[in-house]
């Protein structure tokens, strides 16, 4: 930590040195908005059923999104229904990794949507330029105000009331921008009490009290380069987790980066811009709450991530490509106290993570080649160095005697994909080949419980890396009235790495009935379909369907766990003048293809209504917006396939927000 | 700007501080083990112008396993030395004399200069109980005897604690720790000395003490079986897996694995065989996982604590 006070003050001298030097006007702004190389697939951080939204319900929006729900707080995104440890989660590029064993805090806990602009996701290798991966990749793009001719101050303000958990929120932001310097900045508080079930019963343990906070300071050296500093500071307090045991007491990320961006009017070469970041997240947990518990226990966790990130565009007649380096160095610690309930008694300690180290290096290119008018090939790979040292490594030799205390990886990746556009019809297949390492806690972790199966999992140092094998396709079809696209992916994974019952040992938690080890299975194989349409049935009434679906097996054609069952979503949306309203119906059918073998159990259908309905008008130059509307309207009592304990969801939800922009 | 960069610098600086302080943990296992690798005078005495030291480790007679470092100083070469006997004998409130496990007949080290010994003191002195030293030696064919009181004291390392018991067979049995001092959460290797006491054919003769009266066995050829689990009812009965059994090596003592998973209480359950594979004393601890309910123990065990 020292590190950072070191580093930031020499950040802002440099700044200061810039800021007296004149430099020749230009409008960088311009520029950075033309220089667009890849198109990229951009949303704004609102559902269409609801404009207030946190997070993880904007991903929930996502087709290959799905979630890992403990409670009504930080829920574990699954891409192409896979579990964080196979994708990368970066914010702008910053690699960022959770204090947290239990998972507890996955890194888009630690922003929020009035930082955000938007969110990027790619499936499989194509996400590799953030890091290997296998599911893909999500990253979280921070909000940043270009740079204007004059100057210029815009801000908003967005309050709301949620009823059943009588959620309380204010978010604001507000930044100016003139000619050369930009600073936005970004507030919120919400606030959360226990929310209650379709059967009107509190479930306990599932309030939350988060504060998110972030300043961002733009300066433009010369009229095509500009230095940036972010910042994001994010505290969780007294946050429930209805299905563990135990609640998080607080959780802190600081969050920061300084980053240099170049200009180039003429070349190959049209962007450069690198990063230096730095981020630490701290996570304690809390268990003093839950009576039922017999021994007192604190799980303290910290993650410390410095790193640099720096990419280049090309472009270069037809062809255009992406290049970027990754460099970070990661700490985790993670500790497990007991306190014995005859308190004069010495307490039991042990690490969970024995202060592992990754240090992590990758260059990855994409490229994108139009051959035709209505033709291109994407291309691209990556190469990546992983390193692992376990400080403590005597906590991993219990159950792996004499494994080295460091280990390499290399860890290559390639992805290849054609797409075809034919009249309105379009077209695109493609696939990846890339590898993983183990995360720390996969390699590393020494009884961790996990409270969905109820196992302590003792990690693996030695496991091989992840090989996965990958093909997509869609098509699609559109015209102005209507559109359906069709998309598959296909995942062999080799060495998938799960956690096995070990018949030796037994649990240190006293919650759990046995010990899992991380192992490879010799594959498994993971498929997805989705299915999207939409149709204007009038100027103003717009329906869209998806559906989708996945498989997935084990090397024994055995069920793999936190797979969703055939799902479905459907949605009506209605204007006229400055009225909205939207009314959505979606759900899951039974969960057929369970795994009892991994602790789950099968979970049935069910189906959820939702509308809103929303007015604009103007108050002066301030637009202002105000919504009312209810989720789950019908009060169903529910959980998802992938609800920890099978902890039911919400009942019905009303909610209310306005908000104010200028 | 100024002013943003002042507001930032202080967000940066005010929420750095970590709020919970990171474990020390080789510190905390320190703060509960204390642990002795200087051997140091523990007892001198001065006879016929010979100058008798014994040492032992940090200086003090613990209570439990003692290896002993005995030195004789005096215009004599060590190599004339010969017959040394080392004889630990413990009076009782009514009289009443017994001895501990140890070795009589001390032979000379001559690399490390030293006759090498142990005694394995099964109380501490107090009020009722003294304990004194016995030492003869033969210099140029003149036998000295020498008697020393001493204080034996509490062992304060949980991880050197002894037990004494009789074995089904009807002998006294004595198994002391004697390492590792300080454990880890880690593969340990564990060192443990097993006496028996040799209960006298005769009765005493000759001027005291009579050795015969006093004297043990480093038994050889048996078995201890191990299984450490954590005692505290919030562990349920919780286990460590990769444990070896100790036999006897051939430094005299048995030596296996223990392996620790956490800091912490843990019980050592031993089931001791004989030489022909017949349990002596111990019995099998349930291996369920009980939350909430306090390990069962062998009815041979030794605690431990780090």
């Amino acid at each position: 930590m020292k590190k950072l006070h070191i580093i930031f003050p020499v950040l802002f001298l440099g700044m200061n040195v810039n800021a007296q030097n004149t430099q020749v006007q230009g409008d960088t702004a311009k520029i950075l908005e033309e220089v667009k190389v890849i198109a990229l697939a951009r949303k704004k951080i609102q559902t269409e059923m609801k404009m207030a939204v946190s997070i993880d319900e904007f991903l929930a929006s996502s087709d290959n999104i799905g979630f890992i729900k403990r409670g009504a707080y930080a829920w574990e995104p699954l891409l192409n229904n896979m579990s964080t440890e196979r994708s990368t989660i970066t914010i702008d590029g910053m690699h960022v990794f959770g204090a947290c064993t239990d998972k507890m805090d996955p890194i888009t806990s630690y922003v929020e949507s009035n930082n955000l602009s938007t969110i990027d996701i790619k499936s499989g290798q194509e996400g590799s330029l953030h890091g290997a991966t296998v599911a893909g990749s999500i990253d979280l793009k921070r909000k940043t105000t270009p740079f204007t001719p004059g100057k210029k101050y815009s801000g908003a303000y967005q309050t709301g009331f949620e009823f059943n958990n009588n959620q309380f929120f204010n978010l604001g932001n507000l930044s100016y921008s003139s000619d050369k310097f930009v600073a936005d900045g970004s507030i919120s508080f919400r606030k959360a009490g226990n929310y209650y079930d379709g059967n009107n019963e509190e479930v306990n343990h599932s309030q939350y009290n988060k504060f998110n906070t972030s300043v961002g300071l733009a300066y433009k050296t010369s009229p095509f380069s500009a230095v940036r500093v972010d910042a994001i500071f994010d505290k969780a307090k007294n946050v429930g987790f209805p299905a563990l045991p135990m609640d998080l007491w607080l959780s802190r990320a600081l969050i920061t980066s300084a980053s240099y961006k170049q200009l180039f009017q003429h070349g190959l070469i049209r962007v450069w811009d690198t990063k230096v970041y730095y981020n630490a997240v701290e996570h304690y947990m809390d268990d003093t709450k839950r009576p039922e518990n017999l021994v007192h226990m604190d799980m303290p966790g910290w993650s410390t991530t410095y790193g640099l990130v720096s990419r280049a565009n090309l472009k270069h007649g037809d062809y255009s490509a992406e290049i970027q380096l990754n460099a970070y160095n990661n700490l985790s610690i993670a500790e497990m106290r007991m306190y014995p309930q005859d308190r004069s008694k010495r307490t039991m300690f042990a690490y969970s993570w024995p202060w592992v180290t990754t240090k992590f290096t990758s260059l990855a290119m994409n490229n994108s080649w139009d051959i035709s008018e209505n033709s291109r090939v994407n291309f691209g790979g990556s190469l990546g160095y992983n390193y692992n040292r376990s400080k403590y490594v005597e906590f991993n030799w219990i159950f792996h005697p004499g494994t080295p205390q460091e280990k390499s990886r290399i860890l290559p990746g390639l992805h290849a994909s054609y797409e075809l556009q034919v009249k309105q019809f379009s077209f695109s297949a493609g696939s990846g080949y890339g590898h993983r390492a183990p995360s720390v806690s996969e390699g590393y972790g020494y009884y961790i419980y996990n409270s969905f199966d109820r196992y302590d999992y003792i990690g693996n140092p030695d496991l091989k890396n992840e090989i996965s094998y990958e093909a997509n396709a869609s098509a699609g079809f559109k015209n102005e009235k209507t559109g359906i696209e069709a998309k598959v992916n296909y995942f062999y994974i080799q060495n998938y790495i799960i956690g096995r019952i070990l018949s030796l040992g037994s649990p240190m938690n006293y919650q759990s009935v046995g010990v899992k080890g991380y192992t490879s299975l010799n594959h498994a194989r993971i498929f997805n379909i989705a299915l999207n349409a939409r149709y204007n049935i009038l100027q103003h009434l717009h329906w869209k369907g998806t559906i989708t679906y996945a498989r997935a097996t084990d090397d024994k054609d055995g069920n793999l766990p936190f797979i969703r069952p055939l799902s479905y979503q459907t949605s009506l949306h209605f204007m006229y003048k400055k009225f909205g309203i939207q009314t959505s119906l979606n759900g899951d059918l039974t969960q057929s293809h369970y795994s009892p073998e991994y602790g789950e159990d099968q979970t049935p259908a069910y189906m959820i209504l939702n509308i809103s309905a929303n007015y604009s008008f103007n108050i002066k130059n301030c637009k202002t917006v105000l919504q009312v509307g209810a989720e789950n309207l019908l009060n169903e009592y529910y959980s998802t396939y992938a609800d920890w304990g099978n902890i039911p969801r919400m009942g019905r939800n009303i909610f209310t927000s306005l908000k104010f922009s200028f | 700007m100024k002013k943003a960069i002042f507001f930032f610098t202080t967000l940066c600086l005010s929420v750095m501080s970590c709020t919970k302080e990171k474990t020390d943990y080789e510190a905390e296992i320190n703060t509960v083990v204390t642990e002795h690798y200087e051997f140091k005078e523990a007892a001198a005495i001065n006879n016929d112008g010979y100058d008798i030291s014994i040492e032992a480790l940090n200086g003090t007679f613990y209570k439990g396993y003692n290896e002993i470092r005995l030195k004789i100083s005096g215009d004599h070469t060590n190599e004339d030395v010969s017959a040394v006997t080392f004889l630990p004998v413990m009076t009782g409130a009514d009289g009443g004399r017994t001895s501990c496990p140890h070795r009589y007949a001390l032979v000379y080290n001559a690399d490390a200069e030293h006759f090498p010994g142990y005694a394995v003191f099964t109380s501490e002195s107090s009020a009722n109980e003294t304990w004194e030293l016995y030492i003869s030696f033969t210099i140029n064919n003149q036998i000295h005897s020498v008697k020393q009181t001493i204080t034996v004291q509490e062992q304060p390392n949980k991880n050197l604690n002894m037990t004494t018991f009789t074995g089904k067979d009807g002998e006294q049995y004595f198994i002391a720790l004697v390492a590792p001092q300080k454990p880890k959460v880690a593969e340990n290797e564990l060192v443990a000395g097993i006496y028996k006491f040799n209960k006298p054919a005769t009765p005493p003769s000759g001027s005291f003490p009579d050795p015969s009266q006093f004297s043990y066995t480093e038994v050889s050829n048996y078995t201890l079986q191990l299984d450490p689990r954590m005692p505290e009812p919030s562990m349920g009965n919780h286990s460590s897996i990769n444990n070896k059994d100790l036999t006897r090596q051939s430094d005299g003592l048995y030596h296996g694995v223990v392996n620790y998973t956490m800091t912490g209480n843990w019980t050592l359950n031993f089931i001791m065989l004989n030489q022909n594979g017949k349990i002596l004393k111990g019995t099998e601890v349930p291996t369920d996982f009980t939350p909430g309910v306090e390990g069962v123990k062998s009815e041979l065990y030794i605690d431990i604590l780090f």
